[in-house]
């Protein structure tokens, strides 16, 4: 019982957040008339054919027009467009939430398909390959570094990084990237400027894994550049305040060899809120990603919001990503705050 | 605390010192900028290419010449309006205009243009001609243009080139490259066709033959002048404006895009719309937040946990793909960004306000108070806002780099507002027409920086305002 108020009051904010978002989605659709224009559009596209196949068994112009006109209010009808988009938007919603996505305009996937559902899924690997590299690396070099700091507190090292940790703040990690791209990829030659992978792209598994790993080492570099700094110093914060606490003076002082009072009676306590810190850093470097992504070309859905936007924007293709992405940080953020609430004994008590 | 030795102390730290010194210099620039600057400087000369014609295009500032080996050619530009000399000749007076033009660069100019502008005539039209002289002595003329002539049923006098004044792009001018033509062939003996010259005039008009081959040119520096004549008909007729344009391959403080706009003026004007940007939504959000954080903190029961409920669900949204969602739903706007951060940006600050307002609304002052029987309004507004006021000061000061940071971010997507030119939006554009695959590195670097210089300054700020408003984070002597 105890476990489980805690884990459904996390999930229930979580599953909040999916609906509040999905919610504005609808929202702004319906009333900004958006979703009628696209319905208009997706009909007058479906005219267009029609009349160019009635073309071939219909010779008179004004018997044409009554067809068409007979057919377009047909079609309104069947779309909804007739009925205010509060009756019709639900329905899409739900649509959208079996993830019926339609179909996009100009984008297509990889093997050229135009269903929004395989051009925004098979870009979420890319991404999460991406998200979880960078995120894992920051996470121990944030707690390697964190800890260690907290025992040179005041050093000049610890100065440093704290300066640093603030300046982190201030710089667009998108930014950091194109610099890269501008030194690295473009003055110096030494890293590829975007995608991921040569063209052609390595047939071999092994030299193509390395396609992969030399394309991705600089938007991984970059994320984790501008992310490790407020990580090292939130844990060296958090692991200051516990080593001042009265069970660490006393295993001390019991004479426990310095580094299982470390690991045990500091880190082990430490452990909850460094995950909780981590967990909102992930909030963080997932927009960063979408940035990210864009400048290096690397093909996953941040880098879609891109191409998705440019030119003759592909409204479909948008929706269902701002949709996915919530789906997938709200996923990610369950599995791990259940696994918190595992990690930290004193949440099934307090909360 | 007064504020008096609070602004000292926050002077005497570090951060402080320099995120007010930066911000000091961060509002000159910004009112500089409101005073110079015509308020709609995005769609009259940001994005009007006619403001930015006669600059050459994508080329780096004119300092960068002190850091290479061998200069390149400053962009020069000559404007005349009244006449320098006036003589009257057989057929009317001839108004000349003569520009003085030292060269000293070892590449010729990168283009020629000439812009003549409101031309007024009573009768017949003036015929303009420009020759260039070169300090070798010889003499060439360039460019000879009969101004348009009346008109059936038009009436003197005539005015001409008033709204759209004529430019003429030297370089591949066809009458231009007939002229360098025979220039050639008269002076050095060099007999090449039109596709030859054709758009590269300036290397032949500015340089002598080296020897090697026919085409090979190398530019001869010294002094240059460039006369402009022209000649009227009836006293009184007149060309208000004569403007010749030496193409260069560097232009002022800041190099210019590929549309040649003067990025230092970009650059400028983005100052004060990130300093709006920035303490607009921090102030709406912080004013969203400590009030809601107030109201959770001392009403408690119901209100306290459905706001509680509230701001945990909007404090977990993802932002960025919400924000990009609606920004291209309901079009990019300005205020539509700052409206959206404020929505999102108020969540944090409400939770951790209300755990502050527990803690104060227990000391003996507010019960005090409540024992009175001041009414529950003024107790919140008068009397536990006032004792919360540092810390909100100092979250208010965190909040402007975020907003700032994700407007630049929306503007890198293509999301900016297009009416106002902010330096993400000058990113945008060296991103997307690949300026940076090519190393324009001025196109890419100082927007950046700005940013970052901006984003920081606030951060300073924050750090330096946190330990004088709060005295635990003082730090102790070791």
């Amino acid at each position: 019982m105890s476990l489980f108020r805690p884990l459904l009051v996390r999930s229930l904010t979580m599953v909040g957040v999916f609906f509040v978002v999905l919610l504005m989605l609808v929202l702004t659709l319906g009333l900004t008339g958006f979703s009628d224009r696209i319905l208009a559009a997706t009909i007058g596209e479906q005219l267009r054919a029609e009349r160019t196949a009635l073309a071939e068994t219909i010779r008179d112009p004004d018997e044409m027009e009554k067809v068409l006109e007979k057919r377009r209010e047909e079609l309104e009808i069947f779309y909804g467009l007739r009925t205010p988009w509060y009756y019709r938007l639900p329905r899409t919603a739900l649509r959208v939430l079996t993830l019926d996505l339609g179909e996009a305009r100009s984008l297509r996937s990889f093997d050229g398909s135009n269903r929004v559902f395989d051009i925004v899924t098979e870009r979420v690997p890319n991404s999460m390959l991406l998200l979880t590299t960078s995120f894992i690396i920051t996470a121990i070099i944030g707690i390697v570094g964190g800890s260690y700091l907290a025992t040179r507190q005041g050093s000049w090292l610890d100065r440093f990084v704290s300066g640093f940790a603030a300046v982190s703040y201030a710089i667009p990690t998108w930014w950091i990237g194109i610099l890269f791209i501008l030194i690295l990829s473009i003055q110096l030659r030494i890293l590829p400027s975007g995608g991921m992978y040569s063209t052609p792209p390595p047939t071999e598994p092994l030299p193509r894994f390395f396609d992969l790993v030399s394309h991705a080492l600089l938007p991984v570099i970059t994320l984790v550049l501008v992310s490790f700094g407020p990580s090292i110093y939130s844990i060296r914060t958090i692991t200051l305040n516990i080593a001042q606490e009265d069970h660490v003076k006393i295993a001390r002082a019991k004479g426990l060899p310095e580094s299982r009072v470390r690991l045990r009676h500091i880190l082990r306590v430490a452990a909850p809120p460094i995950v909780t810190g981590l967990l909102f850093g992930l909030a963080g470097s997932l927009s960063g990603s979408i940035l990210v992504e864009t400048v290096f070309n690397w093909q996953g859905m941040g880098r879609l919001y891109y191409d998705a936007l440019a030119g003759t924007p592909d409204e479909n293709v948008i929706v269902a990503l701002t949709f996915i992405f919530t789906l997938m940080y709200v996923a990610i953020r369950i599995v791990l705050e259940v696994l918190y609430v595992f990690l930290d004994p004193r949440v099934r008590y307090t909360d | 605390m007064n504020t008096a030795n609070a602004l000292r102390e926050l002077l005497r730290s570090g951060p402080g010192f320099g995120g007010v010194s930066l911000l000091g210099l961060l509002i000159v620039v910004a009112l500089y900028v409101l005073l110079v600057f015509p308020l709609d400087f995005g769609e009259s000369q940001w994005s009007n290419p006619i403001v930015w014609v006669d600059n050459p295009k994508a080329v780096p500032p004119a300092w960068t010449n002190s850091l290479r080996p061998e200069a390149r050619p400053l962009h020069r530009v000559f404007e005349g309006t009244e006449p320098h000399t006036v003589q009257m000749a057989r057929s009317g007076p001839v108004h000349s205009w003569r520009f003085p033009l030292n060269y000293a660069s070892s590449h010729p100019p990168t283009f020629l243009a000439v812009t003549l502008a409101d031309v007024t005539y009573a009768e017949r039209p003036p015929l303009v001609l420009i020759s260039l002289k070169r300090p070798d002595g010889k003499q060439l003329r360039i460019y000879r243009h009969t101004v348009r002539g009346p008109r059936e049923g038009e009436s003197g006098p005539f005015s001409r080139y008033g709204q759209t004044p004529l430019r003429v792009q030297l370089s591949t001018d066809e009458a231009t490259v007939t002229a360098v033509q025979n220039f050639l062939a008269d002076e050095f003996d060099l007999r090449l066709d039109g596709a030859q010259i054709g758009g590269r005039v300036d290397r032949f008009l500015f340089g002598v033959p080296t020897g090697d081959s026919e085409e090979a040119f190398a530019p001869l520096t010294g002094d240059y002048e460039i006369i402009v004549q022209a000649a009227m008909r009836e006293e009184g007729d007149s060309v208000g404006k004569v403007r010749f344009v030496v193409g260069g391959a560097v232009f002022g403080l800041m190099g210019t895009d590929s549309l040649g706009r003067d990025l230092a003026r970009g650059l400028l004007f983005g100052v004060p719309v990130a300093l709006f940007i920035g303490i607009i939504s921090a102030l709406m959000s912080t004013a969203i937040g400590t009030s809601l954080g107030i109201a959770s903190g001392y009403l408690g029961g119901r209100a306290d946990i459905t706001i509680q409920r509230i701001s945990d669900i909007v404090a977990n949204v993802p932002v960025l793909p919400l924000l990009i969602f609606m920004l291209f739903i309901v079009g990019p706007s300005l205020w539509m960004i700052i409206v959206i951060l404020v929505i999102f940006g108020w969540p944090g600050l409400t939770i951790q306000i209300r755990s502050m307002v527990l803690h104060v609304r227990t000391n003996q002052l507010v019960e005090a108070i409540q024992s009175l029987g001041a009414s529950r309004r003024r107790v919140m507004f008068r009397h536990i806002l006032p004792q919360i006021t540092p810390y909100v000061f100092a979250q208010l000061i965190f909040g402007a780099p975020a907003a700032i940071l994700s407007e630049a971010g929306l503007s890198f997507l293509g999301l900016g507002d297009p009416s106002i030119p902010t330096w993400g939006q000058i990113l945008e554009a060296g991103f997307r027409t690949g300026g940076i695959y090519l190393g324009y590195w001025w196109w890419i670097v100082p927007p950046g920086l700005c940013i970052v210089i901006t984003a920081l300054t606030f951060m300073l700020l924050g750090l330096g305002i946190e330990p004088v408003v709060n005295p635990r984070l003082r730090r102790s002597p070791p």
